[in-house]
């Protein structure tokens, strides 16, 4: 009986979703591996070396988790959901670290980032939420309050300031909303707002979303009355959006600036997009070679060890590694949506495709910002970047989706 | 509710799927673009990224007399620098200890050369043998201290004539700010000439830098050298050949040293200038080393003025040197005759003031060979008058008084011709009179004049008027100084006059005839009265023995009697000349023979 379980379980067991991080985990660490050696013979602490010792807890965490009830999950999630909005505010009694509030210094050589926690606990009680109460998904009062659930740490987060992290908790809302059964109608009043505000600054901009905005509304046919107050309501607020403009922090209005006008400010925040940029076109299909990239050993690059990780595998490995990578990734999420959609519970379901979520923002902005397709926001590359709490998180993240992904065994 | 049905439409899943592949797609299609068509572009920015150009020193091109003799040569000394990211406190009082130079000292030369936190800076310099290895014991203390080697400007031949040579100064920060229009052909720790030759002929003498490449990070860091692209070699600066007599030009200084004053030589068929000293002058080597505070203050203080150049900055009355422009107005004007005299009797009222002679008896009757043989005052005091005050100020001007000459040094005044408009201006039109062209007739009053000017002027007399501008680079074709154009006869009659005052038995400037045979020697002395104390002694001169023609600037300060103290130098300088050259002709008999 035992062994069939364990059979059984063995069988059901999705192995590409173990298999897949650890490829990923090895592109990284030749690449930081590849960093580390050219730090001038230093043997001592290195990113390379740092990351294998960060393996060690996140093995632990993901093995913690994997034997972990899910029905303890399911039943402390909110629980957890309180701690972590305590301890993403913990941070702003202590003295700040490289001038913000993220990390909480435990005691160890290495502080502890809790906002890395926050987007898998947040992606766990919404689904906890959608999925116990029998709600009428298709009005749109009953999405207020899963976005309250996200938008109170994300705004916890913003304020630390980590303007990337507080985005991630906001992007699974969206895909789990529409899992359960959102209208798209709605979800689209939700983002609505976001494009009015962006394209603002820009009248062609401006007009054509008026229009588009104008399509959906005709297409979807809402209340006429209700219809008219938001596409007003949305022109109306990318009227104010020069004056939200003037509330951002200037390193945020500087960052978002300088994605439209790189040359703007060589030595800031596009001076890294440059950077990154010629490092990863200067790799070409094949790449230099390990130990062979002049950007990124010549120290071009700013953090590249965690945030500009993929120009270093650009430049040393080359096109081929980076599409290896992005179609691993491309595998690993695919493989997290069949799980979501197989899966016989909603609430699983529902984790999956919020883990799904966070992982593929992860990578996009990542890569994107690397590549200068979007600005410059501080979010590492999942499995590859360095760095312990997230590498953690990341592998927390696995252990939920082997969780969730496996048929419950009764 | 745990256990909530998952009841998700097939066409969820795809709408997830169209999602996540076109992330995906747009990536890659990302990636493709930069790494495979932007390839080339991405690959040179590269290049250019991590390549630094280190530019190498040149070393600067020598400087030699006429006959290649080494006036100023290059010698290595070893200097020190530091790296500022790893340079402490305890590392200066280790050097200040093996160097003897104080801490602040080496701190202030840190902070003067420094150029970034990955750039070494010069702390000190000339460092000795003993010196190096005591840093060198201490090296593993001394993290980022490091030496290496400099050329610096030596002076082999000793000569003291820092006027003309000037020196090379190295340029701080400070300095290159203040770099005309030059500023990107120089860096910091770059030498550039600052004075005299280093200065005029700075094109000439620099060359031009090499560059070593080196891979650098971002923080300007060196990372090693670079494959592929070979280092280019720097071209040294090409010697330049002075017109400078080395042997001449030490015998005049030794000549000179108990003096203030000039002694200038050039040839007045080239302009070449042979020997140039303003005493009192100083060694060229004070620029060179660690000159202190204290040396450089007593001579900036020194009431000799010993930093004035002046040949071509000093400003004197020319006294009676002046008096052949006189002569001349009255020959080419006509307004003269040879056999004409005028009584001095050592007395001579004008207007309301009395003019005297220097002979308080008198010289009796004059004709103007006599006038200028003895240096008579009250013939030249009566003739001027004949002549209309602009007539003798352009004259003056064709001689090149008032004007700069042109010489080859980075700075030379214009003197002070006292034109018409310039009376006006200091005295008011009613403040003067003719009386002050009498004075200017003697080279007295508002006149003022450089020596350099003096020697054009007698240059112009030695060659009927086609001489070239006075000039220190030998190889350069002359200029020819502004051409005037006189009677043949006006210049014959000044030449004898010249002559006779020399070899005149009554002649003031017997003193300057070396009495060799062949050697036929011109000049004119001149005793100037200057508001600050004694009289000037000049002699003004040339000679010639057939082939070789030299003439002379001689000035004393408050030397007294022109012909009693310039006079004798200048013949003891005419000797020497001939009798070298002579000695030297001989010397290349006996080598073309062998």
């Amino acid at each position: 009986m035992m062994l069939k379980t364990v059979y059984n379980s063995l069988q059901n067991f999705p192995i590409s979703v173990i298999l897949l991080p650890i490829i990923l985990t090895f592109i990284g660490m030749v690449a930081l591996f590849s960093i580390s050696v050219n730090q001038f013979g230093v043997i001592a602490i290195t990113a390379f070396t740092k990351q294998l010792l960060f393996m060690i807890p996140a093995i632990i965490g993901f093995l913690f988790i994997l034997f972990i009830p899910k029905y303890l999950i399911h039943k402390y999630i909110y629980l957890m959901y309180g701690l972590i909005l305590v301890l993403v505010t913990v941070p702003f009694l202590l003295s700040t670290i490289a001038g913000t509030h993220r990390w909480i210094n435990i005691g160890l050589p290495v502080a502890f980032q809790p906002s890395e926690f926050a987007k898998w606990i947040v992606v766990v009680a919404l689904a906890k939420y959608l999925s116990d109460h029998n709600l009428e998904m298709k009005k749109f009062s009953t999405l207020i309050f899963p976005i309250f659930i996200a938008l109170l740490p994300a705004a916890i987060i913003l304020q630390q300031p980590d303007l990337g992290t507080a985005l991630i908790l906001l992007t699974p809302v969206l895909p789990m909303l529409y899992w359960v059964g959102s209208r798209p109608f709605h979800l689209f009043m939700l983002i609505a707002p976001i494009f009015s505000i962006g394209t603002a600054f820009h009248t062609v901009s401006f007009t054509t979303w008026a229009i588009i905005m104008g399509i959906i509304l005709y297409l979807s046919r809402p209340n006429i009355f209700f219809g008219i107050i938001f596409y007003f309501g949305n022109i109306f607020l990318g009227l104010l959006a020069p004056l939200l403009w003037n509330g951002l922090r200037p390193y945020q209005q500087k960052r978002i600036l300088t994605l439209f006008n790189p040359e703007l400010d060589p030595l800031g925040a596009a001076y890294q997009t440059i950077q990154s940029k010629v490092a990863i076109g200067s790799g070409g299909f094949l790449g230099k070679g390990i130990g062979e990239g002049t950007q990124t050993h010549l120290k071009f690059l700013p953090v590249q060890e965690s945030d500009f990780i993929v120009s270093v595998i650009g430049e040393e490995f080359g096109f081929i590694t980076i599409a290896f990578m992005l179609i691993v990734f491309a595998f690993f999420i695919i493989k997290i949506i069949n799980l979501a959609f197989y899966s016989k519970e909603r609430f699983a379901g529902l984790v999956l495709i919020g883990i799904g979520t966070i992982f593929l923002s992860h990578v996009f902005v990542n890569a994107a910002m690397s590549t200068g397709l979007i600005p410059v926001k501080g979010l590492p590359l999942p499995f590859i970047s360095a760095g312990g709490s997230f590498l953690l998180s990341c592998y927390i993240m696995v252990a939920l989706v082997l969780k969730m992904g496996m048929e419950p065994i009764e | 509710m745990l256990k909530s049905k998952n009841l998700v439409p097939r066409g969820r899943l795809l709408i997830a799927y169209i999602f996540v592949c076109s992330v995906f797609s747009i990536l890659i299609v990302r990636f493709a673009q930069i790494q495979l068509f932007e390839y080339n572009q991405y690959k040179k920015r590269a290049d250019i990224n991590s390549i630094r150009a280190v530019p190498i020193a040149a070393p600067r091109g020598m400087i030699l007399d006429r006959n290649g003799l080494i006036l100023v040569d290059n010698f290595p000394t070893y200097i020190l620098t530091a790296l500022p990211n790893k340079v402490n406190n305890n590392n200066f009082s280790i050097i200040s200890n093996c160097t003897g130079t104080d801490t602040s000292i080496l701190k202030n030369n840190f902070k003067r050369y420094y150029r970034g936190r990955f750039i070494p800076s010069r702390i000190t310099k000339d460092l000795s043998f003993d010196e190096l290895s005591c840093i060198e014991e201490h090296k593993h203390q001394l993290k980022g201290v490091d030496y290496s080697q400099l050329p610096e400007r030596s002076f082999p031949s000793k000569v003291d004539m820092s006027h003309v040579l000037g020196y090379v100064k190295e340029i701080d920060r400070s300095l290159l700010k203040n770099i005309d229009n030059k500023q990107d052909e120089y860096e910091v720790g770059d030498l550039i000439g600052w004075q005299g030759i280093e200065k005029q002929y700075e094109n000439i003498l620099k060359g031009i830098k090499g560059v070593s490449y080196s891979q650098v990070d971002a923080f300007g860091r060196e990372a090693g050298s670079v494959k592929g692209i070979d280092n280019i070699k720097p071209t040294p600066g090409q010697n330049l050949f002075t017109t400078i007599d080395l042997d001449l030009q030490k015998t005049m200084e030794k000549y000179m040293s108990k003096y203030r004053g000039v002694a200038l030589i050039t040839d007045p068929l080239s302009g070449e200038i042979l020997s140039f000293v303003s005493s009192p002058d100083f060694s060229p080597e004070i620029f060179t080393g660690n000159t202190t505070l204290h040396e450089w203050r007593s001579l900036v203080n020194d009431p000799k003025k010993p930093l004035l150049n002046r040949i071509t900055n000093g400003l004197y009355p020319p006294g009676s040197t002046f008096k052949m422009i006189t002569a001349i107005a009255l020959l080419e004007g006509l307004m003269i005759e040879e056999e004409e005299i005028i009584e001095c009797s050592g007395i001579y009222q004008y207007g309301d003031r009395l003019f005297k002679c220097w002979k308080i008896s008198g010289h009796g009757k004059m004709t103007l060979n006599q006038a200028i043989a003895q240096s008579c005052n009250i013939f030249f005091y009566q003739a001027v008058q004949r002549i209309s005050m602009n007539r003798f100020i352009n004259l003056c001007r064709n001689f090149g008084f008032g004007n700069k000459t042109g010489i080859d040094l980075p700075t030379e005044l214009t003197g002070l011709l006292p034109t018409r408009d310039y009376m006006n201006k200091r005295y008011t039109s009613r403040g003067w009179s003719r009386g002050h062209l009498l004075n200017m007739a003697l080279g007295q009053g508002d006149l003022l004049v450089t020596p350099i000017q003096l020697a054009v002027y007698i240059n112009k007399i030695a060659t009927k008027g086609k001489t070239y501008t006075p000039h220190f680079y030998l190889n350069k074709p002359p200029v020819i100084a502004s051409e005037i154009n006189l009677k043949d006869k006006t210049w014959v009659n000044i030449q004898d006059y010249l002559f006779n005052t020399v070899n005149d038995i009554d002649g003031t400037g017997t003193a300057a005839n070396p009495q060799i045979s062949g050697v036929k020697v011109y000049g004119k002395t001149g005793t100037a009265q200057n508001p600050h104390g004694d009289d000037h002694a000049w002699f003004v001169g040339y000679a010639d023995d057939g082939k070789n023609m030299i003439s002379i600037v001689l000035l004393i300060e408050n030397g007294g009697s022109g012909g009693k103290v310039a006079a004798p130098l200048a013949g003891n300088a005419f000797k020497y000349y001939f009798n070298m050259s002579s000695e030297r002709m001989v010397l290349n008999d006996v080598k073309n023979s062998i």
